[in-house]
């Protein structure tokens, strides 16, 4: 058998020039690729209860659960597009509350287009265009193996000449491995301050004796004349990299994209959204209007970023049935007093006993699918390198839509 | 099984009905002809109402990511438009980018039975495909946006051989399964990306004009025989004085079919005190005059809505308009652009005022219903529910005055909207939102009730206020099945996508896999979308044909 390319689905980069042969597949240098593509395929037993009963028993079984609870909530991540779509259908059928888990981190990044907006570009811009690029907040590469060789050190860009200088905004502790041409250390809960002072230089409202989180002025000034000399700025950040004032500080980077923008171009490119974190937000605008933390329980979609938040929900014990999805994750189901339908990679193990344990196949590795990029933009289709029998979380999810279907 | 409509009045101008009363045959999904002796097994009693074919929208921006960051923008317009989940239906929020579930049931609650996505840039049709399968209700296909697109932005400065566009632009249509291909402010999205901040049709970005995108595109989509024209989102959107770009532009065509979209923000003057001013005249005596132009309005309907438009550099401009004061930009993958801007239309204001009037002007001068189009530019002039309000205005002269009298005094007097008499019959509503749509579309059974033809059927009620008569027709037929009544769901078909799949040489297949592995984000093959994703995902797929005309 020839290697054909196939897409990687463990990062929200999804590098599609990995080559997969009979032999397996090259990763292309990525190490969490080659973990990904190495993943156990050993638990693949169906169960209720803890004992061990075939798919259609187990689907029955969630949805009796799930019929019988007054707030259910569907949560998780990990499912390719059909999955998450299916998931939404059956939050709608059975009236729950469903969110990408660690909506949260993604909400610094939406939370500020749902209230002033954004100026962004999608990878093939920044890889093309860029001559300048600030990286906040830390190395985004823990995160996202590949993303210099994708964004920086891509060999035949159209449109600059040379390699793109880089600046580096944030704690010294976390800074990428990488020559930089500038760079403003500070502590990450300073990031704010920084932000705030860069804004200020490029509007010419900084004082030049000022010390912001011990820089002194005169740095900021230098990044914002560097950002403002470029033909094409971008200013790269991975969310997770934010801590909790990670809205305040997305916010205040598009004041500065927007004063920038007065005069040249430059953009913002947030990195987000492994396990298809931004699949799961496309599906749900489209599906429901909004973008995540959203309850169907009342028959119409409510979105609040504080009540229907998984993480509160389950911390507070609101929920009465929880339905946890790990198809490419790796978390088993958060602990909670509420009964728990588990859909699982195989791959997981549980650590206590889930009241349903559904095993489901890793999208881009058992079965294939579609997987959203970190730019929400493109799209990419996920092949099936491995032969298992496991289910799609959208063949569970639509039989549990059938069987509650049944019940009514 | 055979279903009959009986005792409605037809308008199906494509066979030249005008208000004929006969009854109609259903089966299997078509128009059939009279079975002996009328024998049916269910029958509709439709008492004189007015039956027509389903409604089609040719252009409403209705699905993909610029319409996901609309919905994302348009927080408060969800909050206060929710949508209940039935026992058929799902749940939904939003009036002016309504969700996918509610878009679909409300275009057919109106009786409409297909609506197209104009923009659709290449790297997002993966998505947008999959997005429209969540579209239940109507058919539905999309329009490729190039013209910005890096890739032919190169060949055109390069003087490559007309064959190779062509060949490239099939090649396109069939990796992104699209009906059409739409240029939107040609050249002017990636010249925008190098910091230019405005471009006509003669200036010159990266050795390339305007007028050539424009030609080569025009040109390209006549000789594979693409059914629809080039679909133009002219250069200078909402500038004063921008109609001689939108003349222009016709000219640039060269004779080549086209379709001039939203036309309404394209017939700019900049006569008068404020120097802006309606040109809708010298728009529609251009129309008239060739009869290779069609048109569709863009008409702007007074309240809240927002603007999403892959035209970045106008998008730009407008951020300076946003109400609320919010605005998205977006630079996308070498191949297009997308800006959201929140507008809320006022009739108090000059600007506004004259541009409601203008897009009215311009239905109501070109002569020739078969070439003029009922949109609102969905959602950009207005949300595509207004779409009654619109025929009343349109139909009903006195409330069309009525309505003129409440503008802003300066814009009631730098319009000629009072003098314009015409009232739009039936018969030309029919053509204009049913007919003449299918027919610049190149869907063979649609817009038309003859036998053979999809029974999309839309029944309405004679009703002297035609606003009310539109908003909620009596029956609404999709493919033979009743799918809504007086506004009710009473099924959900998923509707099918309309593509075409023009031939070219596959030749361009090698230097177009070496252009994406040397600059694009994505491999060719991972580009390239196959129809197996679109029906995997429960979506359905009819090719319309294409007829091309070159290399005889």
């Amino acid at each position: 058998m020839a290697t054909r390319a196939i897409t990687c689905p463990f990062c929200a980069l999804a590098c599609d020039d990995l080559g997969a042969a009979e032999a397996g597949v090259d990763t292309r240098g990525c190490a969490k690729a080659a973990a990904g593509f190495a993943r156990d395929a050993g638990r693949t037993e169906h169960r209720v209860r803890g004992k061990p009963v075939p798919l259609a028993d187990a689907v029955a079984a969630a949805a009796a659960l799930l019929s019988q609870a007054r707030l259910p909530l569907i949560t998780g991540a990990g499912a390719d597009l059909a999955g998450i779509r299916a998931l939404i259908a059956l939050a709608d059928r059975a009236g729950a509350v469903i969110d990408p888990w660690q909506s949260m981190v993604l909400r610094r990044n939406f939370a500020v287009t749902q209230e002033s907006g954004a100026l962004t570009a999608t990878f093939g811009e920044v890889a093309n265009r860029a001559d300048a690029i600030l990286l906040l907040g830390g190395d985004p590469a823990p995160d996202y193996p590949r993303v210099f060789e994708r964004l920086v050190d891509n060999g035949t860009p159209l449109f600059r000449s040379t390699p793109p200088s880089l600046a580096y905004l944030g704690p010294a502790a976390a800074a990428p491995r990488r020559t930089m041409a500038a760079a403003i250390h500070l502590d990450s809960n300073r990031l704010l301050d920084g932000v705030a002072a860069l804004h200020a230089a490029l509007a010419g409202r900084l004082p030049r004796d000022a010390d912001i989180a011990g820089v002194p002025a005169a740095a900021f000034v230098e990044l914002g004349e560097r950002l403002s000399a470029a033909h094409y700025g971008a200013i790269l950040w991975d969310v997770r990299n934010l801590a909790d004032d990670g809205k305040a500080v997305v916010a205040t980077v598009l004041r500065i994209l927007r004063h920038l923008n007065r005069r040249t171009r430059a953009v913002g490119l947030p990195l987000a959204g492994s396990d298809n974190a931004l699949g799961f937000v496309q599906a749900l605008l489209w599906q429901t209007g909004w973008p995540a933390q959203v309850s169907l329980a009342g028959g119409a979609p409510e979105h609040d970023p504080w009540r229907f938040d998984a993480a509160r929900l389950i911390a507070a014990g609101e929920i009465d049935a929880l339905l946890w999805v790990a198809g490419l994750s790796h978390s088993p189901p958060p602990a909670t007093m509420a009964p728990t339908v588990a859909l699982l990679a195989p791959d997981i193990a549980l650590t206590g006993e889930a009241a349903v344990e559904i095993r489901v196949g890793v999208p881009g590795l058992d079965h294939p699918g579609t997987l959203v990029r970190a730019d929400a933009v493109v799209a990419l289709p996920l092949d099936a390198v491995r032969k298992t029998a496991l289910p799609s979380v959208a063949a569970v999810a639509q039989a549990i839509v059938e069987s509650l279907g049944a019940r009514a | 099984m055979i279903t009959r409509l009986a005792g409605g009045r037809i308008y199906d101008p494509e066979h030249g009905e005008q208000g004929v009363a006969r009854d109609l045959y259903v089966s299997d999904g078509r128009i059939v002809a009279a079975p002996a002796g009328g024998k049916a097994d269910h029958s509709y009693d439709l008492g004189g109402a007015i039956v027509m074919a389903g409604g089609i929208d040719i252009h409403s921006h209705l699905a993909g990511g610029k319409v996901n960051l609309s919905r994302l923008l348009m927080a408060d317009d969800h909050r206060d438009e929710l949508m209940e989940r039935g026992a058929l239906t799902r749940s939904g929020s939003g009036w002016t980018t309504p969700s996918s579930f509610a878009t679909g049931y409300r275009y057919a609650a109106m009786g409409y039975t297909a609506a197209f996505e104009p923009a659709m840039v290449p790297s997002n049709a993966r998505l947008a495909h999959l997005e429209m399968t969540d579209l239940p209700m109507v058919d539905k296909g999309v329009y490729l946006m190039l013209g910005n697109d890096e890739l032919l932005l190169q060949m055109l400065a390069r003087e490559a051989p007309q064959e190779q566009i062509d060949d490239y632009i099939a090649w396109m249509m069939r990796a992104t399964a699209a009906l059409g291909i739409k240029t939107v402010n040609p050249g002017g999205i990636s010249a925008f990306k190098s910091n230019l901040r405005d471009l006509d049709i003669t200036d010159t970005t990266h050795g390339v004009t305007p007028r050539r995108v424009v030609n080569a595109l025009a040109r390209a989509v006549y000789e594979l025989g693409v059914p629809h024209p080039l679909h133009i989102h002219c250069n200078n959107l909402g500038l004063p004085g921008n109609i001689e770009t939108t003349l222009a532009t016709i000219a640039a065509a060269e004779g080549f079919p086209i379709h001039l979209t939203h036309a309404q923000f394209h017939s700019y003057g900049r006569e008068g005190d404020r120097r802006f001013s309606s040109a809708a005249a010298r728009l529609a005596e251009a129309v008239n005059r060739n009869p290779h132009v069609t048109l569709d309005v863009g008409q702007i309907m007074f309240g809240q809505t927002v603007t999403a438009s892959g035209d970045t550099m106008a998008q730009y401009r407008n951020r300076a308009f946003a109400s609320p004061d919010k605005w998205i930009l977006m630079d996308i993958e070498c191949d297009g652009g997308c800006g959201i801007v929140p507008f809320r239309y006022r009739d108090r204001q000059f600007v506004n005022a004259l541009q409601w009037a203008i897009g009215l002007e311009l239905f109501l001068l070109v002569e020739d219903p078969w070439r003029i189009f009922l949109t609102t530019d969905h959602p950009n002039g207005g949300p595509f529910p207004t779409y009654p309000h619109l025929l009343r205005l349109l139909m009903d002269r006195d409330f069309r005055d009525a309505n003129f009298a409440r503008l802003h005094p300066a814009a009631q007097k730098a319009s000629i909207l009072p003098t314009l008499k015409r009232e739009y019959s039936l018969n030309e509503v029919a053509m204009m939102t049913r007919a003449a749509p299918a027919r610049i579309l190149g869907l063979a059974d649609r817009g038309h009730l003859g036998v053979g033809a999809a029974a999309d059927v839309a029944v309405y009620v004679e009703d002297a206020d035609r606003e009310r008569m539109f908003t909620t027709p009596k029956h609404v037929f999709k493919d033979g099945v009743e799918v809504a009544r007086e506004g009710r769901i009473l099924a959900t078909p998923s509707g099918s996508t309309h593509i075409v799949r023009p031939e070219g040489d596959d030749a361009i297949e090698g230097p177009l896999r070496r252009f994406f592995a040397d600059h694009m984000s994505v491999g060719l093959d991972h580009f390239r979308l196959a129809p197996a994703e679109i029906e995997g995902a429960g979506g359905h797929l009819i090719t319309q044909a294409c007829r091309p005309r070159r290399r005889a």
